[in-house]
């Protein structure tokens, strides 16, 4: 039985001229898990708005949703609220009010449901979501990954039936939006909920999909079995670098027969390709890093507080001249606080940290961040102060005294001409990057700091991110990152470490840092190790396996 | 009839109970319970506000903009911890009045003491605080719809004129806290010994006002635009 | 173990609002002395080291506000001596100590209330009156940890790009402190509408709304409402046929020590006593239950 049905549905933002719609049909099945992909600006977002009728965007509407056999407008309120389900992006911005268990009774309350029959679907839901240890927490305590778990629970509570999210897992860490990823698939599988996700982290959520709709400027590119995806897509088309790694491979290797989406299909697909591996060719190896140090730690250690156990521990690392470095590691294991270390933000209590061989601490402020050192906050909004793009480049070149030739220059390096006279706050996630980073470099530091600057862009942002660091490295500013992203990382750094505990135990150049890891390594090296074991990323198999 | 209830209710309080309560502190207990009396008052005294409020059932979006302006107030209270009566806290319920009109001016205020008191302590000049920076909120509102707190020097004025209200408001608790009574004489030594305190309110007020007026303003209208949250 | 914080918050919270009330309105020496005592012991009672801590706060206060009175009021029979012929009377003296006895008990009482009465509890109980304000305030409470950290962020992104606001000139700090703020102030309204939106999508507005709570109102909860119900009654009725009424000036009345006064003044003791007595019948039902284990 359908649940949702689209009929010819258009729609157009007021003070624009082009549709951010175009004439959309779609029906969705009761039951069915759908993915809903596309690049930034291409209509996803308003579409998945449009099912939820209180969170419409206003603006010129032609076409009907059904809902249930009816028109949507004609759907008593008390019903649309409760039985569908909207989450956000952002865990945070949802949250309304100060404690858990607050939280959870908020959209029962709503619904005027008496206090008995809260209590038993406040206790239901928190045994469902294993929310019972923080359940008496307040809300501002909890992790990332916990908030955005609290947000699906407490839309779960008002028992809905067809639950539309937006990029859920887009701020969270790869192990929290895992966890949340699963969760859904259990809501899906158990409860028979149906979903309709916004989401780019394809390689975890393509394999557990029924369905995938793809969206491109307005339009409907592609409605069908993910698998199907591959066949369907026009060559080259800039959201195959988004599908996952098996698919990649299949499709960069000419394959045929099913289409392997997981990381065990891609395995037992690559090991029947019999692939020759005595062609002769070689791997790159990341090579001509200067031996140089600029900024190094020595026997590091950190803690907030007094009574506090260390953060950072034994912390040794050395960056050289005109690296790309790239520090990963799980939650909580110190990435950021190692950042705001070697920028000088926080002072180690033990060791030292020395730039260009003399301490950090013996730099002031001003020469330190006007010479030497940036750091790229994980959210770029914390560095925008003005109303448009071009006054926010303009605020820090009058305050550092650069040139308007200077200004001009990242203008045009970093593509943001078009954008000059937006609002900072109205750009996209990868925009908004862009900016950012061209107002630090106006300043011409020697060394890039970068927090997690993938989080949150999808596929096509992250390849541009990449291009414009490459580029920045080879003009010889020293780049240093720490990430959750280990495919960023082994695809673009020139060393990577690995932080443990509060210390580096492991660093290596990618392909040997990557191909000496189990598990905490790609999913090209897991798909094909064995088989090729050098190889770490979807490029290195068309290197090794295509006759030119 | 919404509407015509909570105003009933709020000339009530007003008329009757105010002037009862006077009154009575007056008459009934020897014009000596002067401390439990400007409690009384005080809160009296804030209740149409609120209920007016509770009554017009107001969208998610403006229930919004008070707390965030009030949690905004509350943290600039705690960054500017170590000078004491430097605090942003009138100006931004100002400014708020000034932007979104007298009532989430009052609101925006009030719920600033009342949640900064929640951090550093409730006591009995909680009442005070709430009522005074409300009303220095819910006067921005009024003076906002002239449209002249655009311009520089009302706003000075008005920062000054904050600045001596709250000092003024706060120093008739503080007198009866001191001695018991309220006597114009201790007033008058009460308010000549906060001179210094009242001048920092007024600087600060002026301050605050002058560099944060224009930007909360204009990003108020932006989410306005943007968003059409007061439409 | 606390006992009196796991009573259900309307019990709590009319308890202090009598001992708040009727301390800021009764004068009378046997009184002040009855509540001063009372809320000390509930103080040490409840808050134990932060309390000795506040000594420090309290005796000072105590003692400025005990000679301020006689040299503003010159009223009394009792002349000690002269001031430039202003008369320092023994009424102007006690009147001063007995002020200052109530200031510092109501201040104490309100620190046993921000003790017990916490920020849940008090949108719990004014959800009840007005729950749009008591939801105005709790997301108020939720953001203020929420912004705390933003600044941090913000200090520390502006920190890189020279903005400083913890060196340079008074000028350059004010101006980057404010600079904080307008960018903190942008962020917030902005996820705000995200906020509101998360709301309407929980079908905020739509209808009459309920109100969920932990808190449970059991028959000892009854019972001892309807115990502070009835000695605030009993008070009141002392206040209006006068018992607890004591004049300072022209001189002072004189303490009445006879049966029906004496009942009077139990009441209060007892009235103001009621959370010390649970506290001490938790603790000893308490051992006694370890005992039998």
């Amino acid at each position: 039985m359908e649940i949702v049905k689209v009929e010819n549905v258009s729609f157009t933002y007021p003070n624009e001229s082009k549709p951010i719609l175009k004439n959309i049909n779609l029906t969705v099945e009761q039951g069915e898990f759908i993915i809903l992909i596309g690049q930034s600006g291409c209509g996803k977002s308003t579409l998945l708005r449009h099912f939820k009728s209180e969170l419409s965007p206003h603006g010129k509407k032609a076409g009907t949703f059904f809902y249930d056999g009816k028109r949507l407008d004609e759907v008593m309120p008390e019903k649309a609220a409760s039985e569908i389900g909207y989450v956000f992006q952002n865990p945070d911005n949802q949250i309304v009010t100060d404690k858990v268990w607050h939280e959870l009774a908020f959209g029962l309350e709503s619904l005027g449901v008496d206090k008995h029959t809260m209590r038993r679907r406040v206790a239901e839901m928190a045994n469902f979501f294993g929310i019972q240890k923080w359940f008496h927490q307040k809300t501002s305590e909890l992790s990332g990954g916990q908030k955005q778990l609290l947000n699906l629970a407490s839309i779960m509570v008002m028992q809905p039936k067809l639950l539309l999210l937006d990029e859920p897992t887009s701020q969270l860490d790869p192990i929290a939006a895992m966890e949340f990823i699963q969760t859904l698939n259990r809501l899906n599988k158990e409860l028979g909920i149906t979903i309709i996700l916004v989401e780019h982290r394809l390689e975890e959520v393509l394999p557990i999909a029924d369905r995938v709709l793809i969206m491109e400027k307005g339009d409907l590119l592609f409605d069908g079995d993910p698998r199907e995806i591959i066949n369907t897509l026009p060559p080259k088309h800039e959201l195959i670098t988004a599908l996952p790694t098996a698919t990649k491979m299949y499709h960069l290797l000419d394959g045929e027969g099913p289409v392997p989406l997981t990381i065990r299909e891609g395995r037992k697909w690559l090991a029947k390709k019999k692939v020759d591996l005595h062609t002769g060719k070689q791997l790159p190896v990341a090579s001509g890093i200067s031996n140089t140090i600029v900024l190094e730690a020595k026997d590091v250690a950190f803690r907030y507080e007094k009574n506090a156990t260390d953060i950072i521990q034994h912390l040794n690392l050395q960056v050289k001249k005109g690296e790309f470095l790239t520090i990963i590691g799980g939650n909580g294991t110190g990435k950021s606080t190692v950042l705001s270390l070697l920028a000088g933000l926080q002072k180690p209590y033990r060791g030292k940290i020395l730039l260009h061989d003399k301490l950090l601490k013996t730099y002031r402020n001003k020469e330190l961040y006007q010479k030497f050192i940036t750091l790229l906050p994980q959210e770029p909004k914390t560095l925008f102060v003005q109303k448009t793009v071009k006054q926010e480049l303009e605020d820090t070149a009058k305050y550092h005294n650069i040139l308007d030739d200077k200004v001009e220059e990242m203008i045009m390096q970093f593509q943001l001409i078009h954008l000059l006279q937006r609002h900072p706050y109205d750009l996209s996630g990868g925009e908004q990057q862009k900016l950012a980073l061209a107002k630090l470099l106006l300043i011409e530091p020697e060394i890039l700091l970068l927090d997690e600057p993938t989080k949150g862009l999808d596929a096509y942002a992250k390849e541009e991110l990449a291009t414009i660091l490459k580029k920045l490295q080879v003009n010889g500013l020293t780049i240093v990152m720490v990430t959750h992203d280990i495919e960023f990382s082994a695809q673009h750094s020139s060393r990577c470490a690995l932080l443990f505990d509060g210390n580096i135990v492991s660093e290596a150049d990618p392909r040997t840092f990557y191909s000496g890891n189990n598990f905490y390594t790609t999913a090209a090296h897991r798909i094909a190790r064995g088989i090729m074991n050098e190889v770490i990323v979807c490029d290195d198999l068309v290197i090794l396996c295509k006759k030119d | 009839m919404q509407k015509r209830l909570s105003l009933i209710i709020s000339l009530v309080i007003i008329f009757i109970f105010i002037p009862l309560t006077l009154y009575a502190g007056i008459v009934l207990f020897n014009d000596r319970k002067y401390y439990f009396i400007s409690i009384m008052i005080i809160i009296l005294a804030s209740i149409p506000f609120f209920l007016s409020f509770e009554r017009r059932k107001p969208q998610p979006r403006e229930i919004l903009i008070i707390a965030v302006m009030s949690a905004i107030s509350v943290t600039g209270r705690a960054l500017f911890v170590i000078t004491p009566g430097f605090k942003p806290v009138a100006a931004i319920a100002a400014i708020t009045g000034f932007s979104l009109g007298a009532e989430a001016g009052f609101l925006t205020g009030a719920i600033s003491a009342l949640v900064s008191n929640m951090f550093f302590g409730q006591g009995p000049w909680t009442p005070f605080q709430m009522f005074m920076w409300g009303m220095i909120g819910f006067i921005g509102g009024l003076l906002g719809r002239t449209g002249i707190m655009h311009k520089k020097i009302p706003l000075i004025l008005f920062g000054i004129f904050a600045g001596i209200l709250f000092s003024f408001g706060m120093d008739i608790w503080g007198t009866m806290s001191l001695y018991g009574v309220f006597s114009m004489e201790a007033y008058i030594v009460a308010l000549t010994s906060a001179v210094p305190f009242t001048i920092v309110y007024a600087v600060s007020n002026v301050i605050f006002l002058l560099i944060l007026a224009r930007p909360i303003r204009e990003k108020l209208e932006r989410i306005n635009n943007k968003y059409g949250t007061f439409q | 173990m606390k006992s009196f914080e796991t009573f259900h918050p309307l019990v709590i919270f009319a308890f202090f609002a009598a001992a708040i009330g009727l301390s800021m309105f009764f004068m009378h020496p046997a009184y002040l002395v009855i509540t001063i005592f009372l809320a000390v012991s509930l103080n040490i009672a409840l808050r134990r080291g932060q309390f000795f801590k506040d000594w420090k706060l309290y005796v000072p206060l105590f003692f400025l506000m005990a000679i301020i009175n006689p040299l503003i009021s010159h009223n009394g029979k009792l002349v000690l001596f002269y001031i430039n012929y202003n008369a320092i009377t023994v009424e102007a003296i006690v009147y001063g100590l007995s002020i200052a006895t109530m200031i510092v008990s109501i201040i104490l009482w309100f620190s046993c209330y921000n003790e017990t009465i916490t920020t849940d509890k008090f949108i719990y109980l004014f959800g009840k009156i007005s729950p749009v304000f008591s939801l105005t305030l709790s997301i108020s409470l939720r953001l203020v940890p929420r912004f705390q950290q933003q600044l941090h962020k913000i200090s520390n992104a502006q920190k890189v790009i020279g903005m400083d606001y913890r060196s340079g000139s008074l000028l350059h700090r004010i101006k980057c402190t404010l600079r904080i703020i307008s960018i903190l102030i942008t962020w917030a309204l902005d996820n705000a509408i995200d906020t509101a939106d998360s709301m309407k999508a929980r079908g905020y507005g739509i209808g009459k709304r309920t109100s969920f709570s932990l808190f449970i109102f059991e028959r000892r909860d009854g019972i001892v409402l309807l115990f502070i119900m009835f000695l605030l009654m009993v008070n009141i009725w002392a206040s209006i046929i006068g018992t607890t009424t004591f004049y300072f000036y022209p001189t002072f009345s004189i303490i009445q020590w006879d049966l029906k006064n004496i009942l009077f003044y139990c009441s209060y003791f007892l009235l103001l006593a009621i959370p010390i007595i649970i506290e001490i019948k938790g603790g000893i039902e308490w051992k006694l239950l370890k005992s039998k284990m």
